[in-house]
């Protein structure tokens, strides 16, 4: 009974974590594509993801789904670290973007194959 | 040894400041700018250089190659195969044909007050490409500022910047330039006035707004590449057609006015049209159209 209880718990905060990080997915796709927050389809397509009339300044996003997190999350932080003359813009030391929003951002990237 | 050739190469970089060439760097940036941008555009064997990021399929067939000068003239449509299919349609009926009427009876027929005309301020109408003019004690002074400077001198109100009879007027004076197969006439004959090109050209290459985006990463870096679906006019012949009827506005514009959606989209707050920052940056952006034929009134997308 014990056992099974514990099961069910774990089952259930399992389906939670599932649901935040699906959320959270979400939340930098609506980011991703929405001119007023990161605008990224201005410059970026995605690889397996259906975006409405991206542009080309920037690569078609592939393989991020490989990329740490942290190389993700400065990428978007501040493209000058890796790349000094990137036509990207610092999203998070300009303050364009909050952490919690980049770290969405970063969800949605760790989806693109 | 080393001193002497520090002092010949001060002595040669003043002797090339001397007088009557004032405008020797702008001449050198001018024709960086066309060699760059005829080079982007020469063939499709080597876009892959500089459109690294360009659908291959896309290369392949929505641009056309081997741009020239003049070919620059016609922006992104320079290029762009489908822009260039609806931007020919549009212009079997040209929209902005009305606003050049409109402008032509403003020459002719407007009376100030004191009984002067434009005529008194612009004898020839022929004059779209002398402008911006590098005035002494003024500074820059572009077509827009021109215009107004005539109204307000003869006692009159001057008029929106933007959009409207001032436009119209522009238009006007565009389409005779263009007839009589003007060109873009930029003049730099003074040491201030090589300063005020070196700062409008400074603006121009400043990363600014939020976005820490500057012109010329997306109208030189990013000309031929596509921000969403819109591809980037290269600064190269960039300016002559102005004003310019957009589908956008359903309306004519001045340069200003396009120039202030720009820094929008940058996430830049705008500058006053007749500030010295924008009329410094016109001067700029304008003789980057030296030599090439007006082609205004124009439309764009
Ligand atoms: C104005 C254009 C522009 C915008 C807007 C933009 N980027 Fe970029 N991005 C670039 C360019 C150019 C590069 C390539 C140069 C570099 O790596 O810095 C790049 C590179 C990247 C890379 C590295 C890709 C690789 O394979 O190396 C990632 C990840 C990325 N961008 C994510 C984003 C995200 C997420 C956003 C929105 C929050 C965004 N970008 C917005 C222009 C842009
Ligand atoms: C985020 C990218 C971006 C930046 C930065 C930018 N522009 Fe633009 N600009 C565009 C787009 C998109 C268009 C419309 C397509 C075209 O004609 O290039 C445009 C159009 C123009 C045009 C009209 C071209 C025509 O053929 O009618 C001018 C002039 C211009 N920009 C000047 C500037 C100036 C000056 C700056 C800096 C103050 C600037 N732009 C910064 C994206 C940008």
């Amino acid at each position: 009974m014990k056992k099974l209880l514990i099961a069910a718990l774990l089952a259930g905060t399992a389906a939670t974590f599932a649901q935040a990080a699906d959320d959270l997915v979400k939340e930098g796709e609506k980011i991703f594509n929405t001119k007023k927050l990161g605008n990224c389809f201005a410059c970026h397509d995605a690889n397996g993801k259906k975006i409405n009339g991206p542009g080309s300044l920037g690569p078609k996003l592939q393989g991020l789904a490989l990329w740490p997190e942290k190389a993700l999350y400065d990428k978007v932080y501040d493209p000058y670290t890796t790349n000094p003359v990137s036509a990207m813009p610092p999203f998070g030391k300009n303050g364009v973007l909050s952490d919690k929003q980049i770290k969405a951002v970063v969800a949605y990237l760790k989806t693109i194959k | 040894m080393r001193k002497t050739v520090i002092a010949t190469l001060l002595l040669g970089s003043i002797s090339l400041l001397g007088a009557g060439d004032f405008d020797a760097q702008a001449k050198k940036d001018l024709k960086a700018l066309k060699e760059y941008m005829e080079k982007k555009f020469a063939s499709r064997k080597d876009a892959g250089t500089y459109f690294p990021y360009t659908p291959k399929e896309e290369l392949d067939k929505n641009y056309k190659w081997g741009l020239k000068g003049e070919d620059f003239l016609l922006g992104s449509y320079a290029f762009n195969k489908n822009g260039k299919e609806q931007y020919d349609e549009v212009n079997e009926m040209p929209p902005y044909e009305d606003n050049v009427d409109a402008g032509k009876e403003l020459y002719e027929n407007t009376k100030f007050k004191n009984g002067k005309s434009f005529k008194d301020c612009f004898p020839d109408p022929a004059i779209a490409g002398e402008y911006p003019k590098f005035v002494k004690g003024k500074g820059v002074v572009t077509l827009t500022v021109a215009i107004n400077e005539c109204l307000v001198s003869n006692k009159e109100k001057p008029w929106n910047m933007e959009k409207g009879k001032l436009a119209d007027l522009e238009a006007y004076f565009a389409s005779v330039s263009k007839e009589k197969g003007k060109k873009v006439h930029i003049v730099i004959d003074s040491k201030e006035a090589a300063e005020a090109y070196e700062h409008g050209k400074k603006i121009y290459y400043t990363q600014r707004g939020y976005l820490k985006l500057s012109c010329a990463n997306c109208h030189i870096q990013g000309a031929g590449k596509r921000v969403r679906n819109e591809y980037l006019s290269p600064l190269y012949g960039q300016v002559a057609h102005f004003p310019v009827y957009r589908l956008a506005w359903e309306d004519l514009g001045t340069l200003e006015r396009r120039i202030k959606g720009c820094e929008k989209n940058q996430g830049e707050t705008t500058h006053k049209l007749d500030s010295k920052w924008m009329r410094d940056l016109i001067y700029f952006l304008t003789y980057m159209s030296n030599g090439l034929h007006v082609a205004g009134p124009d439309i764009r997308k």
